[in-house]
């Protein structure tokens, strides 16, 4: 397979897959986006309900206080406020203001508590009338507040903690006179702040005689409170923090399971003005995200399995292609081996064919010239049968069905024969031949046809390919577990990219050396399986100062 | 015959004599009408010296004294509703939070089945660990304890808040309520001052919560926990190691369960001429001749006091003026009916300055000093915060000093011996620094000591 087919083929696998990929990945970016929009929202919504059942909250204290206030009698006006004072968890301090008097329960310089003495230095320049006594919010609390439905509805839900507020005032209900006439006062809160601190004064006004008198509220009790109110953590999602915050941007309660660090600012505020001016209601995305587990969830997964879709596909068609890669160059080498064998044959049996026909005339007179033809017809059918027996051999190795017949064999007297059989062969093709056998019995338990096979192989490559390096050692050398026969040339040497496929089958190397070479590209691979088989190798050693080296180890048992 | 008569006749006026001075005697030292009720809480009122020096106008010092009578052994204890309150945050992991899981169990296992508990815990977040139950199922409520973990910040207004949520649950109930928060870090998340602390301190006590503040090591902030505990009428203790957690819990739970009187509220007046000038060591509000305090609850044979300064106009030699009466109306938690109690105090006036001198109370007097010396060791604290180290530890020796004047004056071996403890702390600053341990001591010490909190 040509270079440019297999970019082709891979920029057709690749391309369609990798747009699939990005538009899917863009698919789930944009669900990602969906989610967390829908997450924002919620949380939005959240927020927001939380902020109003706070808002609800403190008003309903507010408008519970103050209508308590209304109705208490002004003859026992001083008794009832330090009593809420000392009983009422809501309130902090108490006063009462006169246009002309200024304070009338505490007087500067002789207060009654540090506490009065704070309550008289916090609110200095509204007792001293600098500012007017008004309601700081939009709302004034005349007759009868306007509220929506909803609102009022959800008020009615706080009916205990007004109930709680007018806790104190109870026992004056009764005394306290018609509402409708406490109607016709006004009143308000006034959020005020100290230090950056919040401080809410609630306030009644007389109409008659310029009084005004109220209570300060205990904002870290309403806090304590509106803390019990607040969502609980295991009613949150992961990685998402509800907070209350102050002006300054203090947590002042948290509610998630994470943690949050100095500074970090939220995603989400909603404002609790006017009970509650300058805080919020916070929400945290921690970590930026602002997906549920579920959400998160399912973005991993599809994400991953994207992933693995695109690897399946690209893994896939690499196999693919690999696999179709392999049986091209399997039918390649099956065709050139048909074509090698066919003419392998063909050459002998020409030969064969030719001085057969020649003796058969009777034309040939000449005894010699008979000799040398029936000479050449045996020596090609030695060929043909050698031809013949490899491509059986292979064709048994490749069935399994390759029977071995061990028997005590002595590699010296072996080689000696098979060399001597030979010699003729190596001669004519100008190979000199050097031989280094040691005079000595070595026996190994072998077969001897498959040794035979091999060693006649190895000689037919030398002759074929290493005949101009005019050069043929063969050694037997004894070692500890095996004797190692060498067959050593001074041809060209096999290349290195093919010094390992020398031993696959059907392999041949395709250069000119070889290409004009007939065979089947069988016979090294033949004699590594069958020496495998035998518990022996064949391998392939570059001889310096150019040549080969093929080593047969042959083990002793 | 007539020497014998007439030593008879002598021996009997001086028998008469002698029970005359004894009578006198009686009359200067007994001069308190003890409080009205036998069983109940009585009420002492003392004043520095009984004999004052005639001719000027001066302060002087009344003590008014609640004396609890022991718990009744016959009727049944008044219920607890107990909440406890713990800091899970990162510095309590190990075996801090192991040895308060274990006071927690400790607690639990002193209460009945009448009694509430609950346990509520907090880091950066704050939950419900076991919500308000009757303490019957302890096995379940101990595993829920053994499974909690530490985790990050602090929140320790939520967790009070949370604490106080799960006692109001059973607010209208005959409970004595109290809350025991256990810290051993910084406040960082909510409010965090001791000021805003105090604030929900004081409007706790408004409902009856008293909240007790468990100190462990040197790195909690000890004004913030002795501040809620002041304001609540609660106790305070500063641990320094983990181990003495369980010990300190079963402490205070004895405490909580032996309160014999709740919701005490005193009302002293000054007759016309007399006016307070000041209230030594607590909170309350003097209005005219009126002073006003208020206690949570008092714990069975416990003695708590306060001590009032009081401005005396002229008084002639020999004149008898009445210098304050007090009302004490508390709630009995055996019988949930309300009881009070009265006492009285008068002087008399003397140019004889021996006579004056003889009259002194010593028992007011050293708590009076004992009180001024509490007051001295948080000035300290200040003066230490603002840099000035040198003038803190002269500010201790100027107390200690003073305490050993008064302590040789009348020969008090307590006053002495807490001269020296002064002296010897006093010196320890000025060596080694106001160190956060030290620090801890004092402000635990002045607070105890204006508390009357017997169990340290």
């Amino acid at each position: 397979m040509k270079r440019r087919s297999i970019i082709i083929f891979w920029l057709l696998l690749l391309m369609p897959t990798l747009v699939v990929g990005a538009a899917a990945f863009k698919l789930l970016r944009n669900e990602q986006r969906r989610i967390n929009q829908e997450v924002r929202l919620s949380a939005q919504d959240r927020a927001h309900a939380i902020g109003d059942s706070l808002q609800l909250t403190v008003e309903a204290v507010e408008d519970g206080l103050t209508e308590a206030l209304k109705r208490i009698p002004i003859e026992k006006l001083e008794d009832i406020l330090i009593s809420w004072e000392e009983r009422n968890p809501l309130v902090r301090n108490s006063f009462i203001w006169n246009q002309k008097v200024g304070l009338q329960k505490q007087k500067p310089g002789s207060y009654t508590t540090s506490e009065e003495r704070r309550f008289i230095l916090r609110y200095s320049s509204l007792i001293s009338g600098r500012i007017p006594w008004k309601n700081s919010g939009a709302e004034e609390e005349q007759t009868g507040l306007v509220e929506n439905q909803g609102r009022r509805q959800k008020k009615i839900r706080r009916q205990k903690l007004v109930e709680r507020a007018r806790q104190t005032a109870g026992e004056y209900q009764s005394s306290g006179g018609d509402f409708k006439e406490a109607s016709r006062e006004s009143a308000g809160w006034i959020p005020w702040f100290e230090a950056n601190n919040l401080y809410i004064l609630g306030w009644v006004r007389k109409e008659s005689g310029g009084l005004v008198y109220g209570v300060e509220l205990e904002v870290m009790t309403l806090l304590s409170r509106l803390i019990t109110d607040f969502p609980l953590t295991e009613a949150l999602s992961e990685g998402m923090v509800y907070a209350i915050i102050d002006g300054n941007g203090k947590v002042l309660h948290q509610a998630g399971k994470a943690g949050l660090k100095t500074g970090t600012r939220p995603d989400i505020t909603v404002s609790l003005a006017p009970s509650l001016p300058h805080w919020q209601v916070a929400v945290y995305f921690i970590d930026g995200t602002m997906m549920t587990r579920s959400g998160r969830g399912f973005i991993v997964l599809s994400g991953i399995l994207l992933a693995i879709f695109i690897v399946a596909i690209v893994l896939g068609g690499s196999l693919l292609m690999w696999q179709a890669h392999n049986n091209l160059k399997d039918a390649r080498q099956k065709t050139s081996f048909v074509s090698s064998v066919s003419h392998e044959l063909k050459t002998p049996l020409t030969s064969i064919h030719m001085y057969a026909e020649l003796l058969s005339t009777d034309r040939i007179k000449n005894p010699d010239k008979k000799k040398h033809y029936l000479k050449v017809i045996v020596t090609e059918s030695q060929r043909l049968t050698r031809l013949v027996n490899n491509v059986l051999d292979f064709s048994r190795l490749e069935q399994g069905s390759k029977k071995y017949h061990l028997e005590k064999l002595d590699m010296a007297v072996f080689l000696c024969e098979t060399i001597k059989a030979h010699s003729l062969r190596i001669h004519k093709a100008g190979l000199v031949l050097k031989e280094n056998i040691p005079d000595k019995n070595i026996i190994v338990e072998t077969d001897r046809d498959a040794m035979e096979q091999v060693l006649l192989n190895l000689l037919d490559n030398a002759i074929k390919y290493a005949s101009e390096g005019k050069e043929l050692s063969i050694t037997l050398k004894v070692r500890k577990e095996y004797c190692e026969l060498q067959v050593v040339d001074r041809g060209p040497g096999v290349p290195f990219a093919h010094r390992e496929s020398i031993f696959k089958k059907f392999h041949r190397v395709d250069d000119s050396l070889t290409a004009g070479k007939p065979g089947s590209g069988l016979g090294l691979s033949i004699s590594r399986r069958l020496l495998r088989d035998l518990g022996g190798d064949l391998l392939y050693r570059l001889r310096e100062g150019g040549g080969s080296c093929f080593i047969v180890q042959i083990p002793f048992n | 015959m007539k020497n014998l008569k007439k030593g008879k006749k002598k021996n009997w006026r001086m028998r008469i004599v002698a029970l005359i001075g004894f009578c006198a005697v009686l009359s200067i030292v007994i001069q308190v009408d003890a409080g009205v009720s036998e069983s109940g809480v009585k009420c002492r009122v003392e004043i520095d010296r009984a004999v004052l020096p005639a001719g000027g106008a001066q302060k002087a010092v009344v003590k008014i004294t609640l004396d609890a009578p022991p718990p009744p052994e016959k009727s049944m204890r008044p219920a607890v509703n107990l909440a406890i309150v713990l800091d899970r945050s990162g510095s309590m992991a190990g075996q801090k939070l192991e040895r308060a899981k274990d006071a927690a169990i400790e607690a639990l296992r002193h209460l009945g089945p009448m009694d509430m508990f609950s346990v509520v815990v907090y880091d950066h977040n704050v939950s419900t660990v076991v919500s308000a139950q009757h303490a019957t199922n302890i096995e379940w409520i101990e595993g829920r304890i053994r499974q909690i973990r530490s985790g990050g910040n602090t929140a320790l207004f939520g967790g009070v808040s949370q604490g106080a949520a799960e006692v109001r649950k059973n607010l209208d109930g005959n409970y004595v309520h109290r809350i025991i928060l256990l810290s051993d870090g910084i406040a960082n998340v909510g409010p965090s001052s001791p000021e805003d602390l105090g604030r929900l301190g004081a409007a706790l006590i408004k409902e009856g919560i008293s909240v007790t503040t468990v100190g462990v090591g040197t790195d909690y902030n000890e004004d913030l926990m002795t501040r809620l505990s002041q304001n609540s009428d609660g106790n305070t203790y500063f641990v320094e190691s983990s181990r003495d957690l369980p010990r300190i819990f079963t402490a205070e739970l004895g405490d909580v369960l032996s309160v014999v009187a709740k919701k005490v509220h005193l009302i002293i007046e000054c007759p016309n001429g007399v006016k307070p000038l000041n209230i030594i060591g607590r909170e309350g509000r003097i209005k005219g001749r009126f002073v006003e305090l208020s206690l949570n609850q008092l714990y069975g044979s416990q003695e708590k006091y306060a001590l009032i300064e009081v401005e005396i106009p002229v008084g002639k030699s020999g004149e008898k003026k009445d210098i304050a009466y007090v009302n004490v109306s508390y709630e009995n938690p055996f019988t949930q009916k309300k009881e009070t109690s009265s006492g009285r105090v008068y002087a008399r006036f003397s140019k004889d300055r021996i006579k004056v001198k003889k009259s002194t109370n010593i028992a007011v007097q050293r708590e009076y000093y004992f009180n001024l010396n509490a007051i001295s060791q948080e000035r300290a604290i200040s003066l230490s915060d603002e840099g000035k180290k040198n003038e803190a530890v002269s500010e201790l020796k100027r107390s200690a000093n003073k305490l050993k004047e008064i302590g040789q004056e009348h020969n008090d071996e307590e006053l002495l011996k807490r001269a020296e403890e002064m002296e010897i702390q006093a010196g320890q600053i000025e060596k080694q620094g106001m160190t956060k341990k030290y620090r801890k001591v004092l402000r635990t010490d002045s607070y105890q000591m204006k508390n009357q909190q017997m169990s340290k």
